[in-house]
């Protein structure tokens, strides 16, 4: 049960945005909706995924000084296949996604899982690692979007729950995205802390 | 492995020999389905904007001297309208794309938002903001420019995002603009 374990962790107690505090920079850029958050994260979370089991496969045949480069070339040409495959395949996806995709290959958290994990775990818990920081990294933004949406605009996921006249429209520019980051950063870290 | 010369050039180089090839197979693979869907996307955005036409819209395509693509709609051989893609470097966050049908009458019959960078739940909003109808920000039916109310216009800017309101009425107006020129030349 070592893999649920890891998924689990990656989703609370090693949860990237809210613990590791990695990848800020699409969490505050694409989370001015509890949609266009989610579609960040599951964009990543497939290519986490992939990058995550192939690197995990090639950690003996690449020297070590050379894994960085060699890292950042998997993670790139995923994100490049995802982008045509999507393009080609599912063009309204695409239409909904497309400017967040290019986005994946600097977020630093690929980059910091296969350095962390992948390159030093079996193929199947690095997988799993995939799994659970992609779900983690999901759910945090989500949660953000959704809080921003709600405070910005009184909907959540386009559903309107009160008059958009008393949102706030701060939330749903770039000062909003640091407030409500970082309250959630303290409510969740409190919540942790408590277990 | 260790960390050698001939190590380290071998597997960077191998690696990105059987990365590369993957790519471009992919791209192969990729490149006729993406021409495709990005061609019935552009057809289905004509189908929106223009009132009913048969003709082979695509043949139609003349670019005027400010970069704008102009078709011409007709149906049985008779003129239904022309549909103008247009565009405004204006925006919040850089180019906007928008296509838009005009009917021989001149007045607009609708707009599709092509591409935009635009903030979510902020201008991103064009899409349906200026085709809400009996409000005073719906430009469907107008037939001359039109200018947002803050610079002493009829057009109800989008809340919070009176430079994107402003781009797209800019774009919509060059888009009437060519739409006007191409059916005095035709005449």
């Amino acid at each position: 049960m070592k893999a649920l374990q890891v998924i689990g962790d990656g989703l609370i107690r090693r949860n990237p945005t809210f613990v590791l505090i990695l990848g800020m920079c699409p969490t505050l850029g694409t989370t001015s909706s509890a949609l266009t958050g989610m579609s960040m994260g599951l964009a990543t979370l497939l290519v986490l995924i992939c990058s995550n089991t192939v690197i995990s496969m090639l950690k003996h045949l690449i020297p070590d000084k050379v894994r960085i480069p060699a890292f950042i070339v998997v993670i790139a040409s995923f994100v490049t296949v995802v982008q045509m495959v999507m393009q080609a395949w599912f063009p309204s996806l695409y239409s909904a996604l497309g400017i967040f995709i290019p986005l994946i290959v600097v977020n630093c958290i690929l980059l910091g899982r296969a350095e962390a994990f992948a390159s030093r775990n079996s193929v199947w818990l690095s997988a799993c690692d995939g799994v659970g920081i992609g779900l983690g990294f999901t759910a945090a933004l989500t949660l953000t979007g959704a809080v921003r949406e709600l405070l910005g605009t009184g909907a959540i996921f386009n559903m309107q729950l009160y008059s958009a006249d008393f949102g706030a429209l701060l939330f749903v520019l770039a000062p909003g995205a640091f407030i409500v980051l970082g309250l959630l950063i303290a409510l969740f870290n409190r919540l942790n802390s408590n277990r | 492995m260790k960390s050698t010369l001939r190590n380290m050039i071998l597997s960077l180089t191998v690696l990105t020999i059987v990365i590369g090839s993957i790519l471009a197979g992919v791209s192969l693979l990729t490149a006729e389905p993406i021409r495709e869907a990005s061609l019935k996307a552009r057809l289905e955005a004509m189908s929106a904007v223009l009132p009913e036409f048969d003709n082979d819209i695509f043949g139609t395509a003349v670019t005027t001297d400010d970069g704008l693509t102009v078709y011409t709609a007709s149906l049985g051989g008779e003129p239904a309208g022309t549909a103008v893609e247009t565009f405004s470097d204006d925006g919040f966050s850089g180019r906007i794309t928008i296509i838009a049908g005009f009917g021989q009458d001149g007045a607009v019959t609708g707009y599709r938002v092509l591409e935009h960078a635009e903030t979510p739940g902020l201008g991103a909003r064009m899409s349906e903001w200026f085709a809400a109808e009996g409000t005073s920000h719906n430009v469907l039916g107008t037939t001359g420019m039109l200018r947002v109310s803050n610079d002493g216009g009829d057009t109800d800017a989008i809340t919070g995002a009176t430079i994107t309101s402003r781009a797209f009425l800019d774009a919509l107006n060059k888009a009437r603009k060519a739409a006007a020129e191409h059916k005095n030349i035709n005449r």
